[in-house]
């Protein structure tokens, strides 16, 4: 089976490595992108999506299809890391060492992070609801969230938290996430139009073809940020617990 | 008036940098690693404090609402920097107790742990 995967990669990374020979150079001014496309999205992308930054419109409007699916790969990601190492007990016993117990909660530490923590979090949803105007976004809100739960898990521990927000409920909000992104593009093609053209909420919403672009990349962000945010703590008790959900380094 | 606060600034920027170089000079130069951490957790919190604060003021320079709020974000940005820079040096220096790293006496030198836990008694 090792071997099988090995070859898959090893045929896989061959194949990219041969498809990236046809990349255009880095900086190249005759490629495609420095000739026609920068300019387009900077002269176009306010008149047509009416969001400033146009880096979040590129990235969840003119290419939503493609966020949509880096969305699902940090899903698959957590969903993988869980599979591997959340295992029965009975098998884990046998080939791992004991971790050190933690003794007692320190409290400098947890009046900190008590202070931070609301901070942070509130921080992640600004950030989230500003990324039309400025740097931020999605993925960078749904990390900053995810971070704010990581920061109370090692200021007291993995259990206090997940009795806060249990394991099931997070990987159902993690699926959730993808499925606001991808159930605001099946909304639009029961609208009438393309898959993700968010200009067709606008009958629902009652705004401008325009605006509805607008709010159509803020919703898919919330999406994104619910997916990220889940699955940067799944993947921290995972990995830091090693699946057995009990401790934690 | 403009002066003034160019003062204010360059002072603030300039106390700040100067606070820098002690931590540096005692991170490099400290014995061992709970002095080195006790520099660079004081004096790294108050530097960039102080050099937040000037940049802070140097935003007063044209005052509106824009500025302003830049301001304030900086300022935010300081008191975020006084909460977790000390209580991240406190873990760090919680976690090298924990680990029983050695450290150093005027009287005795470097002096291992175990050596702390035995005259203590335990």
């Amino acid at each position: 089976m090792k071997v099988i995967a090995a070859l898959f990669s090893i045929v896989l990374g061959v194949v990219l490595l041969v498809a990236a020979n046809d990349l255009p150079i880095w900086g190249d001014p005759e490629s495609p992108v420095s000739v026609h496309l920068s300019s387009y999205f900077i002269e176009h992308s306010v008149e047509q999506t009416s969001v400033p930054n146009f880096v979040t419109a590129v990235l969840a409007d003119y290419r939503g299809y493609d966020t949509m699916f880096e969305t699902a790969v940090i899903f698959c990601a957590g969903i993988t890391v869980m599979t591997i190492l959340r295992r029965s007990h009975r098998l884990r016993k046998k080939n791992v060492p004991p971790r050190p117990v933690r003794e007692g909660q320190d409290i400098i530490i947890c009046s900190a992070a008590r202070l931070i923590v609301p901070m942070m979090q509130l921080f992640a949803l600004y950030v989230l609801a500003h990324g039309h105007h400025s740097p931020g976004g999605g993925f960078q809100g749904g990390v900053i969230f995810g971070a704010s739960f990581i920061l109370l898990a090692l200021a007291y521990d993995l259990k206090t938290v997940l009795s806060r927000l249990k394991e099931k409920t997070m990987m159902l909000v993690s699926g959730l996430g993808v499925l606001v992104y991808a159930g605001i593009g099946v909304l639009c093609l029961f609208l009438g139009g393309n898959f993700l053209d968010y200009s067709r909420l606008a009958s629902i919403l009652q705004v401008t073809e325009i605006e509805a672009r607008s709010h159509g990349i803020l919703g898919v962000e919330v999406g994104v940020a619910l997916t990220v945010t889940c699955i940067m703590l799944s993947l921290y008790a995972d990995l830091a617990s090693g699946g057995e959900m009990d401790e934690g380094l | 008036m403009n002066i003034y606060l160019d003062a204010i600034v360059v002072l603030l920027t300039f106390v700040g940098l100067l606070f820098f170089h002690g931590t540096t000079v005692g991170i490099l130069r400290f014995p061992d690693f709970y002095t080195r951490m006790h520099a660079a957790g004081k004096g790294d919190t108050l530097s960039t404090m102080l050099i937040l604060f000037g940049f802070a003021a140097y935003q007063l320079h044209h005052p509106s609402t824009a500025t302003l709020l830049v301001a304030g974000k900086i300022i935010f940005i300081a008191v975020l920097v006084f909460i977790a820079s000390p209580t991240a040096t406190h873990a760090i220096m919680d976690a090298g107790y924990e680990s029983e790293i050695g450290a150093w006496s005027a009287k005795d030198g470097f002096v291992s742990s175990c050596l702390i836990r035995k005259e203590k008694g335990e």
